[in-house]
């Protein structure tokens, strides 16, 4: 972390810096890409074989149309909430299912990103900055106001881009 | 962290510029010049005859998520290798220099943050240990602290998780990389500056400097 272990690391090539950084990726498509994957393809088929989907998508259809989304794109959005891998994964999942468009993935991208992780992400960057604890449900508010913001920014962008979403 | 250099040189300047072209996508149909573009250099899997793409059609459940999955490690493999070749070239270093002296009037932040804040573009546990010591050093005020954190903890390691995280959607989503990382920044900003409103009413409301002390120290214990 400190400069001080910095100087003592000796110097890497750059084309051992490319690989380093290549086999890290590796190891992250295992560990995290690939499970997440698992996991959201095996929820989405799930939830479309007990019909939990299509309740999903009514019930809560008229709140996710603000941002251009059908009712069953929350479900990318909750698992997002736990992470953000998961999220992303849900909303691939779900555009290969044809539930959702590539504009609508557009507009859920940022947002799984920017609220992903909301717990474990706490404990790594609230707590260990040591953030004020009065401010933690602020704090907490915070990345789902982003999402939110994100969404519909997105949303406006693509219709200025003339594509409709 | 990696081995980055510790002085601005124009590599740092060049590898910097190159990362941000790279990732924009404005070079992805500029002829010769797309041999830049991050997208286009990705590439595409063969094709099994006409059947189409390796990973089959129809395909559902785990077996279809693990496919998917597999076809998405060569990006990121890419990614990460070349995020740490431009960050050992001092990329990092020249995008501090940029946002250094407009952090204030962004965030309401000093300067000094400007290094944690590209750190935290890459890696969140060292911004937020950053953090830590700038507030335990002197450097930042509490409710500046505050401020700081409500921008790294949104998309903490905004580069690295939009590409990690997100590389399900890189090859679906409409915009480039670099736009999506620009809507993420911004709204990154726009919830520090909601914080920072907040807080500088909660001042204005009750400017007892004894209530700060104390929560001073409280965060200091969590």
């Amino acid at each position: 972390m400190s400069m001080e272990t910095l100087a003592l690391t000796p110097k890497r090539t750059l084309i051992e810096e490319f690989c380093f950084g290549a086999k890290n990726g590796f190891y992250l498509g295992v560990e995290r890409i690939i499970p997440a994957m698992i996991l959201a393809y095996v929820l989405i088929m799930c939830l479309k074989i007990t019909g939990l989907m299509t309740i999903v998508g009514t019930v809560l259809g008229p709140v996710m149309a603000i941002f251009g989304l059908p009712g069953e794109a929350v479900v990318s959005l909750v698992a997002a909430f736990f992470a953000k891998a998961a999220g992303a994964s849900t909303a691939a999942s779900l555009y290969a299912e044809g539930v959702i468009n590539a504009a609508q993935v557009t507009i859920l991208f940022p947002a799984t990103i920017t609220m992903g992780t909301l717990v474990g992400h706490f404990v790594r960057v609230v707590v260990a900055s040591g953030a004020n604890a009065k401010w933690h449900p602020l704090l907490l508010f915070i990345p789902l106001f982003d999402a939110v913001v994100s969404m519909l920014l997105v949303r406006v962008i693509l219709n200025l881009m003339g594509i409709p979403a | 962290m990696t081995d980055v250099e510790h002085k601005l040189t124009w590599r740092g300047w060049l590898s910097f510029v190159f990362i941000v072209i790279s990732f924009s996508g404005v070079l992805a149909s500029a002829g010769v010049w797309s041999a830049f573009d991050f997208q286009t250099l990705i590439g595409n899997f063969g094709k099994i005859g006409d059947l189409g793409p390796f990973s089959g059609k129809g395909g559902t459940g785990a077996r279809e998520g693990f496919l998917f999955g597999l076809t998405l490690v060569p990006t990121v493999m890419f990614a990460l290798g070349l995020i740490r070749v431009v960050e050992s070239l001092g990329a990092l270093l020249a995008a501090e220099k940029l946002i250094r002296p407009i952090l204030k009037p962004l965030m309401g932040l000093p300067g000094v943050t400007g290094l944690a804040l590209v750190s935290s573009m890459t890696s969140s546990d060292v911004g937020s240990a950053m953090t830590k010591q700038l507030h335990d050093s002197g450097k930042l005020t509490d409710d500046e602290r505050t401020i700081f954190v409500s921008y790294q903890y949104a998309a903490s390691a905004t580069l690295t998780n939009t590409i990690d995280c997100g590389a399900p959607l890189l090859g679906i989503a409409l915009l480039p990389i670099g736009a999506v990382l620009v809507i993420e920044l911004f709204v990154k900003i726009l919830g520090a500056n909601f914080v920072r409103f907040i807080l500088a009413r909660q001042t204005a409301q009750a400017p007892t400097a004894q209530e700060n002390q104390t929560n001073i120290s409280m965060g200091g214990a969590a």
